[in-house]
């Protein structure tokens, strides 16, 4: 491509260190994630469980209604910091695909709003109906445009070809196995979550056959996408492209000890599900499959962070660029977000205890 | 114009517009809707007011539906969209801003949690604890419309920031407290108007008579305060801006009419407020339906003459509408459009028309479409190659006056002295010029051919 494509930098200048917005981008992209991983797993998940499993639905469509709008809220952050960061490259990447974009939203409203029918259609006693199925559809699909964004901003060198031939914009050798990762990531997460909540339920409500069921589901689920996951996490690694992987593990310890502690909490967690019989009785095992699993995605989040680096090492998104930091304005975020985070947690910590006693009266 | 261009068929501005005009409702329904729950349920708590807790309690679904799903996704829908469509824009604004918009994020965690627990606990917590989620939602709520409302109002009136370039003189613009108390109006009056559904959905005729007349005490109380913020807002205008519209002979007629507009749809949904105050027990759902149209009209009308009092900029006195800034005309004028709008000759051929074409969706496409809203073919209609020679040598030539600050003072340019006050500039090099008028002649020729083949 000829490389006079790159669109010029913006010539107001950064409003902040560049270490401080890559931080905050990976902080809140983890945050993010973990929401999507819940929403995006959680309602295949909950697809596949069929309609013989109403505890483990009711569960996911419940979870989805707060985790969406999470995923949404918890997706504004990176939204801000990627476009300091990567906007030429970002802006560029959508506009190439811009349909696919554009329609992502429709997609999100008619996902959560489904995700709503199913809702009140399990209150009412009745099945799913397609509702579950459809809106878990539409959450894939948000899935794989996010994918093929992502790597359009990644490879200025695709650009031509996708503006002239819009069909190009999958033919990368790691889409698939991209695309595969996080599928089978956020099944693993949505699986680890059902069997650690029926545990807890079963604790404080009694076991239950249900519970049971939900447990051994989630165990099974984490434990079969994981093994899966360890080897297309390897077919990733293998096809991306020769400089990015020399460049990536020429990095030294930087890159290549996320890289590996991530590996290693990915086969721990094999390990532990592996050796997890009966769930419910094993609460311990649950929990520590899901450290592991939040873990090794934190992980991979910062070696999803370094490939971008490692890919755009050619094109130095900000060479030139100028800093100039509002710390004025910084503070007040600092202090509104430390405000903030403290009184969402007080609100949801009195709305989960604040329980009437017998006779006094309710909301 | 760094960027590829893509232009949906139903012109840029029309989509954005759809977008944020959707948003906007649902947003300020949010916002006022927080506002007026926390007061009727903080009400029926103190007078043991059984149908006024059941108001609140009808709203709260609607309320978590509307602003958790919809307000969000669609605020989301706004990013995208101008990101699509105005990259340059909107990267100015995320440099000046970020921090702004970060803070306002953290609101909207606040906000999300707060109305997801609201709802869910009816019946289940104390009403102390339950009257805690909704005014630290309300409260939320207002807080991102106090930090967006900087920006918003920053793209028409960016004030002492043309010179500093300090967030702090953006922000707090001429315009941005006219504006915030035009916009809390809104939010109250729109809450009301709603919620009047769910107070006529009410059973016993004397408690639905009393929620029909405090819910209309509440528009009224909105009304008078976005009545007053629009008269301050006005006011509180520069020159330039106020010429478009207002005046004996404002420079367009059609953002005149729209002032005349919201202002009449106003004035109606005032009077059909005053009827259910004074008439309550008359009240019924077409009325109530009537006058939340009524408020839709002067809100939508309101938002349309706000963006179109930008013209012709996008940020005003530094950026056009096309993305172009006012400093860098001279260096465009010099090394022309298409050194910059480089995307949008790939693949083409290197003959006039395509040069004239490439150099209307650079400088013209993000207003004009080719056969839709404000379509250039019925512009140029008819018009001669010498008249189109004179259009764009004037246009070019005020780039000139830009330049050379003849109008400005400041940093603000008194666009009403220009020949074209809402208009960009032209700005690139002679031959760009003539491969623009080489394509706009083909235009003028309607042969059927012509029009199949020019998308």
């Amino acid at each position: 491509m000829a490389t006079n494509l790159m669109p010029a930098l913006d010539p107001a200048p950064i409003p902040g260190p560049v270490w401080l917005f890559h931080l905050l981008w990976v902080v809140t992209f983890l945050v993010h994630m973990l929401f999507v991983n819940v929403v995006l797993g959680g309602s295949l998940l909950a697809t596949f469980a069929g309609s013989s499993r109403r505890e483990v639905q009711s569960f996911f469509v419940n979870a989805n209604s707060w985790a969406i709008s999470f995923a949404i809220t918890f997706g504004i952050a990176p939204l801000l910091f990627i476009q300091v960061l990567y906007g030429r490259l970002f802006y560029t990447a959508t506009i190439l695909v811009a349909g696919s974009w554009l329609g992502m939203l429709g997609l999100l409203m008619v996902g959560y709003y489904l995700n709503y029918v199913a809702k009140f259609r399990l209150q009412k006693g009745k099945g799913v109906g397609i509702s579950l199925p459809l809106s878990a559809l539409c959450f894939v699909l948000i899935a794989l445009i996010q994918v093929m964004v992502n790597l359009l901003h990644l490879q200025p060198s695709r650009w031509e070809g996708v503006w002239t031939q819009a069909k190009s914009a999958l033919a990368d050798p790691t889409f698939f196995p991209r695309f595969l990762h996080f599928l089978l990531a956020a099944l693993a997460m949505a699986g680890a979550l059902a069997a650690y909540v029926a545990v807890r339920r079963a604790k404080t409500q009694g076991q239950t056959a249900e519970l049971t069921d939900m447990a051994r589901l989630g165990v099974k689920a984490a434990l079969y996408t994981s093994v899966v996951q360890l080897l297309v996490g390897f077919w990733l690694l293998l096809a991306l492209p020769s400089p990015v992987l020399s460049a990536f593990m020429k990095g030294g310890a930087a890159t290549t000890l996320p890289l590996g502690l991530g590996i290693l909490a990915g086969i721990g967690l094999l390990v532990v599900l592996a050796g997890i019989r009966e769930p419910i009785a094993e609460g311990t095992k649950v929990r520590r499959a899901m450290e592991f699993l939040v873990g090794a995605v934190a992980l991979m989040i910062i070696t999803r962070h370094q490939l971008r680096e490692a890919y755009l090492a050619e094109w130095q998104p900000l060479a030139g660029a100028q800093v100039v930091p509002q710390w004025g304005i910084f503070l007040v975020f600092l202090v509104t977000f430390l405000v903030g985070v403290g009184l969402t947690v007080y609100a949801m910590y009195k709305a989960a205890t604040d329980k009437p006693q017998v006779g006094e009266p309710a909301a | 114009m760094d960027y590829p261009l893509w232009i949906p068929g139903i012109g840029a501005g029309v989509l954005i517009g759809l977008v944020a005009i959707a948003h906007v409702l649902v947003s300020h329904f949010a916002v006022g809707g927080g506002i007026v729950m926390a007061v009727v349920e903080t009400l029926a708590v103190r007078r043991q007011d059984q149908a006024m807790r059941n108001l609140a309690k009808r709203t709260s679904l609607i309320l978590i539906l509307v602003s958790t799903v919809f307000g969000a996704i669609s605020g989301v829908g706004i990013w995208v969209t101008i990101g699509l469509l105005h990259p340059v824009a909107t990267s100015a604004l995320i440099h000046s801003y970020v921090w702004g918009w970060a803070t306002e994020w953290v609101f909207f965690i606040l906000e999300v949690a707060t109305a997801l627990a609201y709802y869910a606990t009816w019946d289940k917590v104390r009403p102390r604890t339950h009257l805690l989620l909704i005014w630290l939602y309300a409260f939320a709520a207002f807080m991102s419309l106090v930090i967006i409302q900087g920006i918003i109002s920053f793209m028409l009136t960016p004030g002492n920031w043309l010179e500093s370039k300090a967030f702090v003189d953006g922000f707090f613009n001429p315009t941005y407290v006219p504006g915030l108390v035009l916009r809390t109006g809104i939010c109250v009056f729109l809450a009301g108007a709603y919620m009047a559904f769910a107070a006529l959905r009410e059973q016993d005729q004397a408690a639905r008579v009393r929620l029909v007349r405090f819910l209309a005490g509440i528009q009224v109380v909105g009304i008078l305060i976005a009545y007053g913020g629009y008269r301050w807002w006005e006011a509180a205008l520069p020159e330039s801006i106020r010429a478009l519209f207002l005046g004996a002979s404002p420079k367009l007629a059609a953002l005149a009419s729209t002032r005349h507009f919201l202002l009449w749809m106003l004035a109606a949904y005032f009077l059909l407020v005053l009827f259910a105050l004074l008439a309550p027990k008359a009240q019924r759902w077409p009325v109530t339906a009537v006058a939340l149209l009524l408020a839709f009209a002067f809100f939508g009308g309101y938002e349309r003459l706000r963006e179109g009092a930008r013209k012709p900029f996008i940020i005003r006195d530094y950026m056009f509408s096309n993305g172009v800034l006012i400093s860098e005309i001279a260096k465009l004028n010099q090394e022309g459009i298409l050194s910059k709008a480089r995307w949008l000759m790939v693949g083409q051929p290197d003959e006039p028309v395509a040069k004239g074409r490439a150099v209307f969706r650079a400088q013209c496409a993000m207003c004009h479409t080719e056969n839709g809203y404000l379509g250039i073919r019925k512009l140029v209609a008819g018009a001669d190659p010498e008249t189109l020679d004179l259009i764009l040598t004037t246009m070019r030539e005020e780039g000139d006056t830009y330049v050379s600050g003849q109008y400005t003072v400041n940093s603000h340019v008194a666009t009403e002295n220009l020949n074209y006050p809402f208009m960009p500039p032209f700005v690139g090099t002679e031959e760009e010029k003539e491969a623009l008028k080489t394509y706009l002649a083909t235009l003028t020729e309607t042969k059927v051919a012509e029009v199949r083949h020019g998308n």
